[in-house]
Parts: structure tokens; sequence; C-alpha cells
């Protein structure tokens, strides 16, 4: 320990938060807005998700290591650590399943254009690809074959109805402020815009609620 | 392998996510710092305080290596002072969170603490240590309190029963207050509705409810809404500002 670490401990104005504590805060962050938006969002910026897979393999490495030597000092912190790998691995899981659950059910609007597209990762892309094209081979198979040629497209947007199901953006949400700021929200009656206060707690329909959470300015709960 | 939970967080995740909540403890024994995924724990030296989260002391305290220090609010006083105003001062409204950490004064300075903490939120907002402030519900009351008083029980300022019976009188309060907010979203309109106060766990609980009415009551209303904007758009084209392209998109 040197005096930094003491001054730390001693003086809460000195400390910013640490690379570790940010990137729990950022993945619970993630995980909570994933579970609550009736839509899918963007992959969390800076490589987050990546970094976590990368400390969670680090420290199952450190966790085997450490099973080696038993000694009982050791045991009570190697409890401690277990313990939180699989609360981590467990919001980890949550949010990626969470995402797949969404590409499941409007496989074909996520993969429509590219704006969408780009809020999946590689894999998701992929995963997503594959998934659609043995889909449409099935249906194919089975009985879409049977039909006229010009009624076996699955994603037909003909007579200004759109075959592809898209998730439904002026669901309502529950939004908590991270700052002061403005907020614009449409309703049945009457549209509002209110000052809104740091702290403060609302329903907002998505479509209202977005632009707030992509600014930083909100969180969805 | 999608997600088995319906969307929207299920109040078993709730729960979770509050015992990240960051309690004050009282070591027993002195404990090493140990290297974790959110960072390192403090060096645990008796009969200094430490902060850690809410999993970890309950750890702790049931192998009887520490003891955990109750948060102010959930002094029998405290409570007291809550369920007054919840009832008498303001019958309608949730009573407020805490202050964001970002204004609340040290020491009396009118320092703030660290930008750092800028867009932090629960359940990483020190709300639930010793040093937080009495007289106000943090987000994950009932979850923290829930648990204090099932693990640590001994560890808190008056007999359980009597904390006990307070949270409920107090959750009682608020859920007929949730419930009756529900007639403020008829309209749904003046600047979406405001639940300013409330806790996690009483909106988990009432999450497809409150959730499900507000989407009803859009469905029903879709129509009407229509209407409205579409009255809205040809006042605006009257006024003569027709150049002022409205890029609002128009609500179907």
């Amino acid at each position: 320990m040197d005096i930094d670490d003491i001054l730390r401990e001693v003086d809460p104005t000195f400390h910013s938060i640490p690379q570790e504590q940010r990137d729990l805060q950022d993945l619970t962050r993630a995980y909570v807005a994933e579970r609550c938006a009736p839509e899918l969002l963007h992959y969390p910026p800076g490589n987050l998700i990546d970094r976590v897979h990368e400390n969670i393999k680090r420290q199952i490495e450190m966790v085997e290591e450490m099973t080696g030597n038993m000694n009982p000092k050791t045991n009570f912190a190697l409890i401690v650590i277990q313990n939180e790998l699989e609360r981590y691995r467990f919001i980890l899981r949550s949010y990626l399943r969470e995402r797949i659950r969404k590409i499941h059910k409007h496989t074909l609007h996520y993969l429509s254009t590219d704006e969408l597209r780009s809020r999946l990762s590689e894999i998701e892309v992929r995963y997503a690809t594959a998934r659609q094209s043995r889909l449409h081979e099935h249906y194919m198979s089975s009985f879409l074959a049977e039909f006229p040629p010009q009624l076996q497209n699955l994603n037909d947007t003909a007579g200004n109805l759109n075959m592809i199901d898209s998730p439904d953006l002026d669901s309502a949400v529950f939004v908590r402020l991270l700052r002061d700021t403005l907020v614009e929200s449409r309703g049945v009656d009457d549209d509002g815009l209110i000052e809104g206060k740091e702290g403060q707690i609302f329903i907002l329909r998505w479509a209202d609620a977005k632009p707030l959470v992509e600014r930083s300015s909100a969180e969805l709960i | 392998m999608a997600h088995p939970l319906p969307p929207g967080l299920t109040p078993a995740e709730v729960a979770f996510l509050a015992e990240m909540e960051m309690v004050t403890i009282v070591p027993r024994q002195r404990i090493e710092s140990i290297d974790l995924l959110g960072g390192k724990t403090p060096t645990l030296r008796p009969p200094h305080r430490a902060q850690v989260p809410l999993w970890l002391a309950l750890l702790l305290k049931k192998q009887n290596r520490a003891n955990i220090v109750p948060p102010p609010w959930l002094h029998p006083a405290s409570l007291q002072s809550i369920i007054q105003r919840e009832k008498v001062e303001d019958p309608v409204a949730f009573s407020p969170p805490p202050p964001p950490p970002s204004r609340i004064k040290i020491g009396g300075t009118a320092e703030r603490i660290n930008d750092a903490s800028d867009g932090v939120s629960p359940p990483f907002l020190p709300s639930c240590t010793a040093d937080a402030p009495s007289g106000f519900l943090p987000y994950h009351w009932q979850e923290v309190a829930e648990a204090l008083l099932a693990h640590a029980g001994d560890d808190m300022p008056a007999s359980a029963g009597e904390v006990r019976g307070l949270l409920r009188d107090l959750a009682e309060i608020r859920a007929a207050k949730l419930r009756s907010s529900s007639s403020a979203f008829e309209g749904f309109g003046d600047a979406g509705v405001s639940l300013t106060g409330v806790g996690a766990m009483e909106l988990a609980d009432n999450r497809a409810f409150l959730l499900g009415v507000i989407d009803g009551v859009r469905t029903l209303g879709a129509g009407a809404e229509a209407t409205r904007r579409e009255q809205e758009e040809e006042e605006r084209a009257e006024r003569g500002d027709e150049f002022n392209d409205s890029d609002e998109e128009m609500g179907i």
C-alpha cells in the first residue's frame, strides 16, 4: 500500500471509479436496459462485452490455480471469488440470452436494414442469418414449395402491408433520469414537455424515451 | 437458449440486483483484500468499518466474520417519519428518493463528491451504507430491508418485529398509491406519468399491470390520437408555417 492508496481510502473526493467497477456498472445497465426495452439495443460501445469475456476467462483460470493449493486462509477468498464469478456470469448470460430472444422474435426485421443490422454483434449476425435461412429451407420443403411462386416470399411488402413483424416501438417503459433534461412525451389526449430532474422516474413510450437513453440522459429500469 | 423469463425485470432479478447495494460492515477478523471482477474488496481490519456489496456482507455475516451496520433510513424513527410523510404530507406522490450523490454535501462543505460519480445509479449508489441520509427510502429499500432483517436480525437497531411492522405499513400505503396512480394513465398525456420515488420491487411487482394498462389505453385511443395529431397539423399549416416542415413522427 502506498500513499495514494491511503489517500484514496480516507478522501472520497480523491478517487475516481476504477475500470473494473465501471465495467460492472456498464454491464449491469446494459443488462437491465436490454431486459426492459421492447426492441434490440445497440451493442455496448468500447468492446465492453469482449473485455468482460476476457476478465471472466482470467478469473476462472485463477480459481483453477487457487483450488490447487488448499490452505484455510485462501479457502474463504476462493468462496468469495467463485460467488462473485457466478454473479458476474449470470448478468452476462442474461444479457446475451435476452438479445437472442429478441433476435428470434424478429429475425427478418433486424436483418432487413443496415442500421438495424449494425446493432447486432458479428456472431449475432451470423447466428441470425443461419437461423433464418434454415427456417426458410424448412418452410420451403414442408409447404412453401406448393404455393405459387409469387406467394413464396417471407418478406413481402406488396399492398402496403409489411409481412415482416417488427417490435412495437410505442410500448411503455419506465425510465430514470440520470441528469436534468427536457422530457418530451406523446399521449393520447395531449402531448407533454417538462423539465425533468436527475433521479425522477417516468413512464414514457419507448419512442420518446429512446433519444434520452441513447444520450445517456436516462436509463431504463 | 433464448431468455426464459418474460421481458422486463422480474422480482427475482430485482432481488439479485439489490444484492449489489453497498452496505457498511464491522469486520470481526482480518481479511486481506480479494481481487474480484468488479474491483478489489477493501482490506478488512477490525474494528474499522468498511463498505462491501450486500451479497458479500451477508456471506461474512453468515460465517460470523462481520456485523452489518444497518443504514440510517432503516431505524424505526426514520421509518416513522417516512410513514408520516407518505400519509399526511403528501397522500398522492411517493416520498422523494435520496438526493443524488452529486448534490450531497459532505461534512458541511459544499463540495461535490466527484464528477466521476456522474451517471451512477442504483444499485451502485451508496444509499444503504451507514453514511446514507435518514428519512429517504432508496430505490432497493424493500429488498435490502428484507435481506438484512432475515439474515442480520441481531444487528438491527430495534427488534426485527417492530421494524418489519413499520415496513409493512409503509409497503401498504405505497401499494395503495401505486394502484390509484393507474387512474392518471387514462390520458397518458401530460408528459408521461411520473412515479418518482417508487421502489424497484414495487415496480417489478406491478410492471405487467401498469404497462398493460398504458398500452391498452394507447391502443384504444389510437384513433382519437391520430385525429388529434391531424388536426394539430392542419392548424399548424393554417398558421402558415408550411416552410417549417414538421419532423415530428406522426403517431398512427
